[in-house]
């Protein structure tokens, strides 16, 4: 049995697919830190993250019986709930950074650590907007 | 004394059973939405939207108070008002 051939909706699968990449892609990271020290190149693994474009599922048609109104609606909960964590999460490192270093700190950077930070934050975003829509679809989204 | 959260329960399994065990899927079709909308309507985890109740409504060929019923959990007999 495959995940296509699971009594699933689209999005569900997509999810599942979606948490698979992250859960390969963050393995990868602490493998590639492990053998290879934390450098530019570790940015390299998050390449991985672009499987979930392969997904045949990531094409969901946003129209049609395929894409309901109740499809249509945890959709928009999944990726406003991804939303209000990212911002969370952005103003949690920035509050925490600023009472480590300093509120007057001037803080450098190189670019690779700033894509990373990027990376983590895209991968946060999909954890969320995945693990929300599969919440949503096992317990109902009336609440 | 506190009044229970409003829901909107409904018959729809009853009426497939009486509409010839019309399926989900070809109620689905026939509403527009996936076989997956009808078992989480079916399973009360999803409240239709007016224009669905009415499409719901509509394949069964009855009113939509025939389908759907408008109460609370905590006293489910007791209409909101």
């Amino acid at each position: 049995m495959t995940l296509w051939n699971v009594d699933m909706t689209d999005s569900e699968k997509w999810s599942v697919w979606t948490l698979g990449v992250i859960a390969l892609t963050t393995t990868a990271y602490f493998i590639f830190v492990a053998l290879r020290g934390h450098g530019p190149a570790t940015i390299s693994v998050f390449a991985l993250t672009a499987l979930v474009a392969i997904n045949k599922r990531s094409f969901r048609s946003v129209i049609g019986p395929r894409f309901d109104e109740r499809e249509s609606e945890i959709a928009r909960k999944a990726l406003l709930t991804s939303f209000r964590v990212m911002w969370l999460a952005v103003v949690a490192g920035f509050v925490i950074t600023g009472h480590i270093k300093g509120w007057d700190t001037t803080l450098s950077l190189p670019m690779w650590k700033l894509a990373e930070i990027f990376w983590w934050l895209s991968m946060l975003m999909l954890a969320v907007q995945a693990g929300t829509t599969l919440l949503l679809y096992r317990r109902g989204n009336n609440a | 004394m506190p009044e229970g959260r409003p829901t909107i329960r409904n018959h729809i399994r009853r009426l497939r059973f009486e509409s010839g065990e019309l399926s989900q899927e070809e109620l689905g079709k026939r509403c527009g939405v996936t076989r997956h909308t009808i078992m989480a309507l079916e399973a009360g985890k999803y409240s239709p939207s007016l224009l669905l109740a009415f499409r719901i409504a509509r394949a069964f060929g009855t009113g939509v108070e025939q389908v759907f019923e408008y109460g609370d959990i905590g006293n489910p007999g007791r209409p909101v008002s």
